[in-house]
């Protein structure tokens, strides 16, 4: 290869892919009455799934969400996410769980997933908190991949 | 070799009686309804994340079934190929091979994903300037030497082709592949020829479930060849400007009915042999004398005269070409010469994907005092940036005509 060309591929290999929107989800809890409101705003995600873990102590209520995109088993809810831009949850429960919450999203269109919340978070504004990014089963699975390359490393 | 292509045939065949109705569509009526694609969502989640112990659609099924729901309007979906040929389809492209690099290149103007590209022809090998993403993809040879244990080895779910060009050859290799591995969907597009350049793209779009990057594509492409359109289609025949187009080939010119022929009348030029029944013909070079161009345009990048495009900043080439062009004898005597309107342009923006960009070169050489505003440059820069995501400046690198 010419060296100009070597030198071309260099600057070329910084080549921009087409980048798909990242997709998010905020979440923002606010105290009402002897409960908690929950809203989750989705970023980018046409279609996908959302599995909410709800703070123990916390029990569920309702959703805004139609019955048929929602399952509700133990602590954990699953969203299924078909156009929806919000999607609001209420459970009962002590105020001060607010930061307990957890969940992960996956968007089925570009398979990217991530961990609802870990986004810039928003000014909740007064009365509301938002509750910090969780570790979701993505850390979950990279912790497992470690810790069998570990594994693999010393043998075993 | 045989033998082994055997053995693939074999356990390709195996596979190909896969379910090929539409996934996650539960009534089985061909179509996928929201209720329906939710359950299948919800009954994923559930049982990977909740304990569930209902039975999920695997992760391939649950995908499919949301681009299906989101591009295709949860339905199969029909198209016709530029060859005429009308496919079903009921799952997304997911491992594509190209023969055709120039549908490679439109591919890539519509946003697809490089990791759905499993295998590409040498040429797209061969140029890590243009196809920096695709090195290192498997390597299918060309439509004239294929290789049919790599094509097959790499189990695509669809083979692009050519659809006017080298019909015989692509006919073969679709026979060659389709007998290893009934599975496969053959797809034939050009991606060159302004006539159907449009309805490939949004054809393209839809297969890919690019449709608004289409959209926005063909919009771009739009405005530069309605642009060159809305002021040469207003010139008498009589006031056209009359071309002498060459190939890298010395006057082997373009006949009536060829691309190039199509391209200078597209620029609002008149092609001085744009009557000769042969495609390519080449041509004497007093009947060039004697019918003395306007404008002479040169192609350069390929056969004897392989040199410019993207890989090349040397622009002392084109001025070999350029001078030798004025220098051929007797041929001072044509206006063109004698105006200094030789042009020297790359096969790479006037032969392939990038004909507009050529076409806007050629208005512009042919009417300058019309073309004032037109940028043919800044389009071809838009082009890289905007819809081949090249991290690529025109002002560094590249040589693509002459005089700039």
């Amino acid at each position: 290869m010419l060296p100009k060309r070597a030198v071309l591929l260099c600057i070329l290999v910084f080549v921009l892919a087409a980048p798909a929107a990242a997709g998010s989800i905020e979440r923002i809890v606010t105290p009402s009455g002897n409960g908690l409101d929950i809203t989750l705003t989705l970023t980018d995600i046409p279609v996908g799934g959302i599995v909410e873990t709800l703070p123990d102590g916390c029990t569920w209520t309702e959703a805004d969400h139609p019955e048929n995109r929602t399952r509700v088993s133990g602590q954990q809810v699953a969203f299924a996410v078909i156009g929806e831009e919000t999607i609001r949850y209420r459970v009962q429960g002590p105020p001060d769980v607010a930061e307990a919450f957890a969940g992960t999203w996956e968007d089925l269109l570009t398979g990217e997933s991530g961990t609802v919340g870990a986004g810039e978070p928003r000014n909740p504004g007064p009365g509301a908190a938002t509750a910090p990014g969780t570790p979701g089963f993505g850390c979950a699975a990279a912790i497992v991949a470690l810790a069998a390359a570990y594994r693999w490393r010393c043998g075993r | 070799m045989t033998r082994r292509l055997l053995l693939l045939a074999c356990s390709l065949c195996l596979l190909a009686g896969m379910a090929q109705g539409v996934p996650c569509d539960r009534d089985g009526d061909d179509t996928l309804t929201a209720p329906e694609l939710a359950t299948a969502i919800l009954d994923s989640l559930d049982a990977r994340f909740m304990g569930g112990t209902v039975e999920a659609p695997s992760p391939v099924d649950l995908r499919d079934a949301a681009f299906i729901y989101e591009h295709w309007d949860g339905r199969t979906l029909t198209i016709t190929d530029s060859s005429g040929r009308t496919t079903t389809l009921s799952r997304p492209l997911r491992r594509i091979a190209l023969f055709n690099s120039d549908t490679l290149e439109m591919m890539r103007s519509l946003g697809l994903e490089p990791d759905r590209v499993v295998g590409v022809s040498k040429y797209v090998l061969e140029d890590p300037v243009f196809y920096p993403e695709y090195q290192g993809t498997a390597n299918l040879g060309s439509t004239w030497a294929p290789d049919y244990e790599q094509a097959a080895s790499i189990r695509p779910d669809a083979v692009f082709l050519y659809a006017t060009l080298s019909e015989s050859s692509c006919a073969d290799i679709e026979k060659t592949l389709r007998s290893i591995d009934p599975g496969i969907r053959f797809f034939r597009f050009d991606s060159y020829r302004p006539a159907t350049y449009a309805e490939e793209a949004r054809t393209l779009g839809l297969l890919l479930g690019k449709e608004e990057e289409a959209r926005r594509f063909l919009s771009f492409h739009r405005n530069v060849t309605g642009t060159v359109a809305g002021v040469v289609d207003a010139i008498p025949a009589e006031d056209r400007v009359s071309v002498y187009l060459e190939s890298w080939h010395d006057y082997k010119s373009a006949g009536k009915g060829s691309g190039y022929d199509e391209k200078i009348e597209l620029a609002g030029g008149r092609n001085i042999f744009g009557e000769n029944p042969v495609e390519y013909p080449v041509v004497d070079p007093e009947a060039v004398i004697s019918r003395n161009p306007d404008v002479i345009v040169k192609i350069v990048g390929a056969g004897e005269l392989a040199f410019g495009g993207y890989g090349d900043d040397d622009r002392s080439s084109f001025e070999t070409v350029c001078r030798t062009i004025g220098n051929r004898p007797v041929w001072d005597r044509i206006t063109a010469v004698r105006d200094g309107r030789v042009h020297i342009i790359h096969s790479d923006v006037i032969g392939g994907p990038e004909y507009f960009i050529g076409t806007a070169y050629l208005a512009k050489w042919f009417y300058p005092d019309l073309f004032t505003d037109l940028d043919p440059r800044a389009v071809h820069q838009q082009y890289l940036e905007e819809f081949q995501h090249l991290d690529y400046d025109l002002d560094e690198h590249g040589t693509f005509v002459y005089p700039a």
